[in-house]
Order: C-alpha cells, then sequence, then structure tokens
C-alpha cells in the first residue's frame, strides 16, 4: 500500500547538518497496524512526518498505491492529505476556536459551499461512536485530553482515511485514557483502517501487528 | 459551516483582540469620514461666503453683432436682432435647473445712462437684498434706500455731482434722495448709482426686463460648466457665460480645504493599515501550529490563504462600519468647535456607509495579503516545528 525505499532526510541547524533517516525502506500493507519505537531523537516523528507526505525526504523513493508521491504535484498531494492520509498528534491538535463538530467536518470545510447533510450525518455518527455526542458543541479547552484526542481521531474516521499515522497519540494522556485510545485504534485496525503509529512506549507498541525500532535515524530491527 | 467559519469563529473567540483592532481600525476611519465630511461642509459654507464676493454666471440677452466700416473707416460693432430678458421667467427658469441647490445668488439688473445736472451716469436697478448677496464688501455711509425714492450713489459718481447722503439729484423727471454713498470699490460700481429695479422698471417703461442678471453658484459639488449647461437648457434665447476666472480661484480654495483633508485621510489610512497588516503577521506567526493541521488536512495554500484574507476583511468590514457611524457623530462634534454648523450640516447615506464598509473591508485585506501569503507559504514541514 504504501512503500518507502532508501529515505533520506536531514535538518540544518545554524551551520551544522543533522541526519535524521538514513536509508530507511518500509513496506506498509492494506490492514496493517504498525508501530514504530525509539527513543527520543531517534527519527521517527521525522519518518512519520515524511510517510504522511507532510516533510518531503531529500532523497529516496515513496509510493503510494503504486504513484511514485515525489513527483506528485503540490495538489495531488493536497488530495492525499485531504482524503486517504489522517494524522493525529500527541497534543491533539484541534483548532481551539472550532466546536467539536466543526473540528471533525474541518477536512471538509475548504470552500465557500456549506458542508453537506451527508458528511454532517457521518461526522454525527463518528461522534456517537467515539461517545461524544454531547460534547459536539463544546470547544476543545472544555474537553479532556483523552476527549480531544478522540475528537482528532474522529476527524480521520469522518472521512473515511485509508491510513493513519499516529504520533505518540498516547504520549500526553494518563494511562487509562491511553488504553481506551490504544483500544479504540485497535478497534479500527480490526474494521480495516492502516494504523502506522510511533510511541516510546513498548506496552502499546507490543499491540500493532508488527513493530520496527529506530536509532540514529536507522531502522534497526 | 464551510471556509467562513473558520475565521469567523477566530474572531469571534479572540474577542479582546478582536476589539482592540476593530477599535483602533475604526479610530482611523472615524478620522477619515469626519475629516471628509467636515470638508465637504467647510467647503459649501465657505463656498458660500465666498460667492458674497461677487457672481460667477453672467445672463444676457442675446444678440447679434455686426461690424460696420465704410472706405476703410470703422464705426465699430452694432448690436441687432437683440433679445430682451424677462425678470420672472428668467429667474423661475435658473431656479429650475438640476443643480438648483447649488444656486445662491440671483441677483437681477437694469441698466440705462441718465444726466444728472450735465453729468452722464450709469443708473442701475437692482433687488436690494440680493445684490447684498453678492456684494457682501460693499462699505456704505449712509443707509441701503427704503423706498422707490431713494438711490445709493458710487463713490465716483458722488465726488463728481458733488452730491452726499441726504443731497438730492433729479433725473428722468423725478427727484430722489441719496439714502448711502459707497466707498471706493476700485470697480464699475464707482461710477454708477444704484436703485430701486422695480421703480426703474417704471420710469423707463420697461416692466419685468432686465439688461443682465448675475448668478453666484457654488461650485463644489459640480463643475461650473454642467451649472451653466442646464441654464443654457432651460434659456435657450439667452447669453448665459461661467466668468471662469472667479469659478477657479473659488474652487482652488474650496479644493486646498479638500486636499488637505484628503492628504490628511491618506496618511491615516495608511498608518491605519499598517497596523491591520502588522497584526495580521503576529496572528500568522502565532498560528503556525493552525497552519500545520490545515496543511496536515489537506489545505492548500490557496486556502490558508483566504482564511486569513477573509479574516482582515471581517475586521475591516466591522472597523469600516463602526468608523463610519463614528465618523459621522465626529463630524458634527467637530464642525460645532469650528462654528460651521450654522447653514450645512454633515450628510448620513446608507449607501456612503455601505461603500465605506466595502471600501475598508478591501483597505483591510489588501493590508492583510502579504502576511497572508506568508502563512500559505509555510510548509507543513515549518509550521509543524511549532507542533
Amino acid at each position: 500500500m504504501l512503500h518507502a525505499h532508501n529515505l533520506h532526510k536531514s535538518f540544518h541547524n545554524g551551520g551544522e547538518k543533522i541526519q535524521v533517516l538514513r536509508d530507511i525502506s518500509i513496506d506498509i500493507e492494506q490492514g496493517e497496524f504498525l508501530s514504530i519505537v525509539g527513543r527520543s531523537g531517534s527519527g521517527k516523528t521525522t519518518l512519520l512526518n515524511v510517510l504522511s507526505t507532510l516533510v518531503q525526504p531529500d532523497d529516496g523513493q515513496l509510493y503510494y498505491q503504486k504513484s511514485d508521491l515525489a513527483s506528485a504535484s503540490a495538489d495531488q498531494l493536497n488530495m492525499l492529505r485531504q482524503n486517504d492520509f489522517a494524522v493525529i498528534f500527541q497534543f491533539h491538535h484541534l483548532l481551539p476556536y472550532l466546536t467539536v463538530m466543526q473540528n471533525t467536518l474541518l477536512p471538509f470545510m475548504r470552500s465557500f459551499v456549506p458542508v453537506s447533510g451527508k458528511i454532517v450525518d457521518r461526522a454525527e455518527k463518528c461522534l456517537e461512536r467515539l461517545g461524544l455526542t454531547d460534547k459536539k458543541d463544546r470547544l476543545p479547552g472544555e474537553l479532556s485530553g483523552g476527549e480531544q484526542q478522540r475528537v482528532a481521531i474522529a476527524r480521520a474516521l469522518v472521512k473515511s482515511a485509508r491510513i493513519l499515522f499516529a504520533d505518540e497519540p498516547t504520549g500526553s494522556l494518563d494511562q487509562k485514557t491511553g488504553e481506551e485510545i490504544i483500544q479504540l485504534l485497535e478497534e479500527l485496525h480490526n474494521d480495516g483502517l492502516t494504523v502506522v503509529m510511533v510511541t516510546h512506549e513498548p506496552l502499546y507498541a507490543r499491540r500493532a501487528g508488527r513493530t520496527l525500532e529506530m536509532a540514529g535515524g536507522e531502522i534497526v530491527s | 459551516m464551510n471556509i467562513f467559519t473558520i475565521p469567523f469563529s477566530n474572531i469571534r473567540k479572540k474577542k479582546t483582540k478582536t476589539t482592540l483592532l476593530v477599535l483602533v481600525f475604526s479610530l482611523g476611519i472615524m478620522s477619515i469620514v469626519a475629516l471628509h465630511q467636515v470638508s465637504l461642509v467647510v467647503g459649501d459654507s465657505l463656498e458660500e461666503k465666498l460667492s458674497t464676493y461677487g457672481a460667477n454666471i453672467i445672463i444676457s440677452p442675446r444678440s447679434e453683432k455686426l461690424r460696420v466700416s465704410y472706405g476703410g473707416f470703422n464705426m465699430g460693432e452694432m448690436l441687432y436682432d437683440m433679445n430682451k430678458l424677462g425678470e420672472d421667467e428668467t429667474v423661475t427658469s435658473i431656479m429650475s435647473i438640476g443643480h438648483s441647490d447649488r444656486i445662491s445668488v440671483v441677483a437681477p439688473k437694469l441698466v440705462s445712462n441718465v444726466v444728472i445736472g450735465d453729468v452722464a451716469v450709469a443708473v442701475v436697478g437692482v433687488r436690494w437684498l440680493n445684490e447684498l448677496g453678492i456684494k457682501s464688501h460693499w462699505a456704505l455711509t449712509g443707509t441701503l434706500p427704503e423706498q422707490g425714492d431713494q438711490l445709493v450713489m458710487g463713490a465716483r459718481a458722488a465726488a463728481a455731482l458733488g452730491v452726499g447722503v441726504g443731497d438730492e439729484v433729479s433725473f428722468l423727471d423725478n427727484r430722489f434722495e441719496v439714502a448711502g454713498v459707497l466707498a471706493q470699490t476700485g470697480g464699475d460700481d464707482d461710477q454708477a448709482v444704484f436703485m430701486d429695479l422695480s421703480t426703474l422698471q417704471g420710469l423707463l417703461g420697461k416692466a419685468d426686463e432686465v439688461s443682465f442678471i448675475e448668478v453666484a453658484a457654488l461650485c463644489s459639488g459640480c463643475p461650473i460648466d454642467d451649472i451653466v449647461a442646464q441654464i443654457r437648457t432651460n434659456l435657450p434665447d439667452a447669453d448665459v457665460k461661467a466668468l471662469q476666472n472667479i469659478v477657479y480661484q473659488r474652487m482652488e480654495s474650496i479644493n486646498f480645504v479638500q486636499q488637505l483633508a484628503l492628504s490628511i485621510s491618506i496618511v491615516i489610512l495608511v498608518t491605519a493599515a499598517a497596523m491591520i497588516g502588522l497584526s495580521m503577521l503576529s496572528a500568522v506567526n502565532e498560528r503556525k501550529k493552525d497552519i500545520g493541521i490545515l496543511r496536515s488536512l489537506g489545505y492548500a495554500k490557496f486556502h490558508v490563504f483566504t482564511i486569513f484574507c477573509l479574516e482582515a476583511a471581517l475586521i475591516g468590514l466591522a472597523a469600516g462600519v463602526c468608523g463610519y457611524l463614528a465618523g459621522y457623530g465626529a463630524s458634527f462634534k467637530a464642525l460645532d468647535i469650528l462654528q460651521f454648523s450654522d447653514n450645512f450640516q454633515p450628510v448620513f447615506s446608507a449607501g456612503q456607509l455601505i461603500g465605506s464598509a466595502l471600501l475598508f473591508a478591501c483597505v483591510a485585506l489588501f493590508a492583510a495579503l502579504y502576511p497572508a501569503w506568508k502563512g500559505a507559504v509555510t510548509e507543513p514541514s515549518q509550521a509543524l516545528v511549532s507542533i
């Protein structure tokens, strides 16, 4: 489904070049639940960002359903992020001035044409599934950390994404809420969603079907 | 819910910041609107005052001229086919033009030559109230005539006849008392004798007839050529001439006031627009996280650009409405302080209100172009650094 070959990525800090990814190759199959673990600074978040097209690699190839993403236009990448890819971050990242419902519908609010009733109905169902129906008119600041992460997941669900990239989805949550989120990701995976999760929690990583360990910008196991 | 929801919700959530921004921009707009209103009123008022120093349009009977010469001897020009100018009909026609609101004074005159003693002088029949409307510079010894058998002498005419206030003179088989003598004006008025128009018309057997009519028109609201054209349409048998030099001198004074107001307005507008631009630039830097989220959801650069532009336009729109209303109110106070509030008042216009709101929305939008562009070109990777 998503194939990366010989990815390289470096950043410049002042005059110093820092190599973050070195010759990374991964094949992610449809319906897979993959976890990426590693110490802080090992390059796992950068890898997730490269795979989700948020960051361009310096070198290497990235194919999604046999399409070369390196030669894709900005519009094509935007469409991919809008329809097929969904990203959730450690700190949930909802727009603080939009309600839960508006944040859930954010991927569909790009034009002056109002979001269709059909999509609003779908958002209602997603929020119901995640237990957020009674909170749909609240602002993110009025929700707990776990609830905010569930809104971010609802946003991914409502657009029927094919791959969910999760960057430390339990990182800012307590153990109980973290466990709930992992269970939710497992459920979504069981429904057929491909999940790529970066985590530093070995317990959560083991819940995935496959685990890659990174160190120094390389996959070590 | 659509793209408009994003900037609108952000503005609504950040009430204090938005209110301050709208307030600052409104103050700028208020100053501009107030200056504009004040300059219009001051312009009108100034022009009305200037119009009392002379007419700027002359209406006279149409006539044809024929140059007469014979055997190399030039005998000058002869007037023939001369139309008569009826006072009532002409004045009514002047006052019924489309720009009649710009007509300040209409002063009809009948001029004739008379001999008093052995001195030939011009006698001019006038409507005193109208005449004083364009001759506010007249300085008089004695009083204005209160009866038909009283008159006012020009300074040189009085000197030539050796008469003063209270003396009597005879012409056209009637005796007249000199009620007043003009101080020297340096113009034609010095050599003339002024009397009531109806009395002179009766003495000359020219009831309702006038030699010419002087009109003082206010030209700041419309070009003098338009007024002249409209009078010509109503009076096809008369000669209508604009005294361009007088018009231009007056317009220069009025334009100076309005250009001064315009210059100050532009400075205020640029300052207010710069503040909006700076504020939007700061908003873009503060909201890199938002940009990152939007880009991760597939929002293109154009969408991010649109969101920031809409936000600025909304602020401009709100400030445009508030600023116009505040400026309209402030113009009354300013005119009161300037003591210009007697005859002219600022005019409220719903069209101007809507126009002002749209104009300042565009100004705010223009000011936000660079910050919005800067936000739009932020790559997701850069925006993600702040996440």
